[in-house]
């Protein structure tokens, strides 16, 4: 071989190696950047609705794509980690940003603070993802005193576990931006630094190996709008008192866990609202919610609903909804559900869903 | 001011909890599983007090986050996971919302025991969830195999050691000793086992193949068509034919599976049917790792000296 050839064939060779080599350290940054990057799930939410709204609601298509939730999950450094909820809703057209929070989780005593935009902890309920609840509506309760997406808004929370040896005990405290009337019915900006004061204590205890129960009390003070005294040309704040009281029993044999379950939930809320500096109204709203797991894929379940109006005690809507769940996975659910509410002006709505439900990528666990 | 005896219980335990951890004599370690925790057991002896989340007659891919488990996971120095994503569902959630740093991962009270042990089946090439519930890292049940027991036992002294230097020596006597205790074993485990050579089995879920590997057992199927898959009718029919067709006399079920659809296929087909734990604490008489594995060899070997089942 000439010396051209040997050197055509180093060359190629060197060429060769430097382009796998190159190629290799390429690979080997992306994987490692891939490490780092969050958990990313999205969670499809498709739903069919046959029936007829009586309550002044615009009518809903026959079927709908009502969500797509995209969460973004990572520890950030050695002391907090993130979560972001970012939810698309093609029916109102709209992208919001349905949490998106730091909690530091390193803190001593017990302590965890978070900050940022996130669903309030106030009852059990509204922390859940409404792709993820059982149901293809919420509450009537819930819709009349936190909206339809539930009680969300952006400040700060802290949260203790309260040492003991007996039972899990939570005590939180929570400080938010007040959200609009049109958002949570049950407060009302009066001015733009108005906020949002909660505090929840709820305690977790085993009764037996298979049953469990959770109580928690909740609390939010805030406002109610302003009211103008137009004869000294002033105005002062109007002030909403929100309490709430949750109970939640569970039974799950854990020698055949995939198999049967039983959930009972019940929350109850009432309403102190100023009216204006010389009257205010009481008014109240409860659910309860039963849940029958009865083979490994199959939930059945119903849920009671009764309610005022934060601004009206006179009347109240009542209703109920009835389930039947199959789950092919974890990861998807198809639900039929049939619903009946007798709305306070004695007008009745059935309505029938279908929810189907899916998920892709490893969404992280929800509170227990 | 004299106190009465339920303030003065009261007042103890309020001021129990709000001791810090270094102050209670022993090293407090939770275990996801029970089998990590009687390996713990072994290596730690009087030294620690060891908790298991999951129950050994428990599903542990299936276990609620309950929040009584963040009372052990506060006060632990150690919490030990059996990884490869088998706790992937609940253990998560349990240690971000424990609020001690210590025993998060990469810390020095955390340990995932899989450390350099032998992994069986790792998926190579792209994987999804059209593959059931599959764990891309390899299967998880791999302390079935008494070789890994050693390591893990071994993974939990150098752990131990580290968290409580003054104990070392005392560590290192425990992993001795348990080391000749299940070498001994080893022998008489080899000894039974040679008469299971070659033996086929049908199992309910993949958890078998480090125990299978090593006892010389061949599992030729599983009743769910892929991990974590309820068993459709048509996978029962052609599981039932290669049962009678290649004459396959065991049947092995995990004790927290329905037992209903097993037993049809075993009147089928023929074969015995045992419901086989995978796991320390799943019947009451197996207390430790070495009783795991006396059960399971002496269920097998009774069924192969019992005449098989007339067939229908």
């Amino acid at each position: 071989m000439s010396f051209k050839k040997y050197a055509l064939w180093a060359a190629l060779m060197l060429g060769f190696f430097s382009k796998t080599q190159a190629q290799t350290t390429a690979k080997s940054a992306l994987q490692a950047s891939n490490i780092l990057n969050p958990n990313i799930s999205v969670i499809g939410w498709f739903q069919g609705e046959a029936g007829h709204r009586q309550s002044g609601e615009e009518a809903s298509s026959a079927f709908q794509f009502q969500e797509a939730e995209i969460a973004l999950q990572s520890i950030v450094d050695p002391y907090a980690r993130a979560d972001f909820f970012v939810a698309v809703e093609p029916p109102e057209g709209k992208v919001d940003l349905e949490e998106g929070y730091l909690t530091w989780f390193n803190l001593p005593y017990g302590l965890a603070l978070k900050a940022g935009k996130f669903k309030a902890n106030f009852g059990k309920f509204n922390r859940v993802h409404r792709p993820e609840t059982a149901f293809a509506d919420r509450p009537l309760a819930h819709e009349a005193y936190f909206g339809e997406e539930g009680l969300a808004s952006v400040g700060g929370s802290l949260s203790w576990h309260v040492p003991n040896p007996w039972l899990f005990v939570d005590l939180d405290a929570e400080v938010l931006t007040m959200p609009e009337a049109d958002e949570t019915p049950a407060f009302d900006t009066a001015r733009k630094k108005d906020l949002l004061y909660l505090g929840r204590l709820s305690g977790y205890y085993d009764l037996t190996e298979s049953a469990n129960i959770t109580l928690g009390g909740s609390y939010a003070h805030g406002s109610a709008g302003r009211e103008f005294d137009q004869v000294n040309n002033s105005s002062s704040t109007l002030k909403s008192r929100l309490h709430g009281l949750d109970l939640t029993l569970r039974w799950k044999n854990p020698k055949r866990a995939i198999y049967k379950s039983v959930l009972w939930q019940t929350e109850v809320l009432w309403n102190q609202r100023e009216l204006s500096s010389l009257s205010s109204i009481t008014s109240a709203g409860l659910f309860f919610h039963l849940e029958y797991q009865f083979a490994r894929r199959w939930r059945a379940g119903g849920r009671y609903d009764w309610t005022e109006s934060p601004q009206d005690n006179s009347r109240h809507d009542q209703g109920g909804l009835l389930y039947l769940t199959f789950t092919p996975s974890e990861f998807s659910l198809i639900s039929l559900q049939g619903k009946q509410v007798k709305r306070a002006d004695g007008k009745k709505e059935n309505l029938g869903f279908l929810k189907i439900t899916f998920n892709i990528g490893p969404h992280g666990t929800h509170p227990f | 001011m004299e106190l009465t005896p339920s303030k003065r219980s009261f007042l103890s335990a309020v001021l129990f909890c709000l001791m810090p951890s270094w102050l209670l004599a022993k090293v407090q370690v939770v275990t996801t599983t029970e089998d990590l925790a009687a390996l713990a057991r072994e290596v730690g002896g009087n030294l620690v007090e060891v908790h298991s989340i999951a129950k050994g007659y428990q599903d542990p891919h299936f276990v609620d986050a309950k929040p009584s488990y963040l009372l052990k996971l506060k006060r632990a120095d150690l919490f030990i996971q059996v990884g490869l994503e088998l706790e992937v569902a609940w253990a998560p959630a349990l240690l971000t919302n424990a609020r001690n740093s210590k025993i998060l991962p990469g810390n020095i009270g955390f340990l995932d025991a899989s450390d350099g042990c032998e992994i069986l089946q790792k998926v190579s090439g792209s994987v999804d969830r059209s593959m059931g519930d599959i764990h891309p890292l390899g299967n998880p049940h791999y302390w079935l195999d008494p070789s890994n027991g050693g390591r893990i036992a071994g993974n939990i002294a150098e752990k131990l050691s580290a968290l409580d230097p003054k104990h070392t020596e005392d560590y290192k006597a425990s992993l001795k000793h348990f080391e000749s205790r299940l070498s001994k074993k080893e022998k008489e485990w080899d000894q039974a086992a040679s008469k299971l050579q070659g033996i086929r089995a049908v199992t309910y879920h993949n958890s078998w193949p480090n125990f299978a590997q090593y006892f010389g057992i061949q599992v030729v199927n599983f009743i769910e068509p892929k991990p974590g898959v309820p068993p459709s009718t048509s996978h029962v029919q052609a599981l039932t034919q290669q049962i009678k067709n290649g004459e396959i006399p065991i049947l092995l079920v995990e004790p927290y599976f329905d037992i209903k659809l097993p037993r049809k296929i075993a009147q089928a087909t023929g074969a015995k049917l045992l419901i086989f734990p995978p796991s320390v604490g799943a019947e009451p008489e197996i207390q430790t790792y070495f009783d795991l594995f006396d059960h399971n060899l002496r269920l097998l070997l009774n069924s192969l000296q019992e005449p098989p089942p007339q067939k229908p």
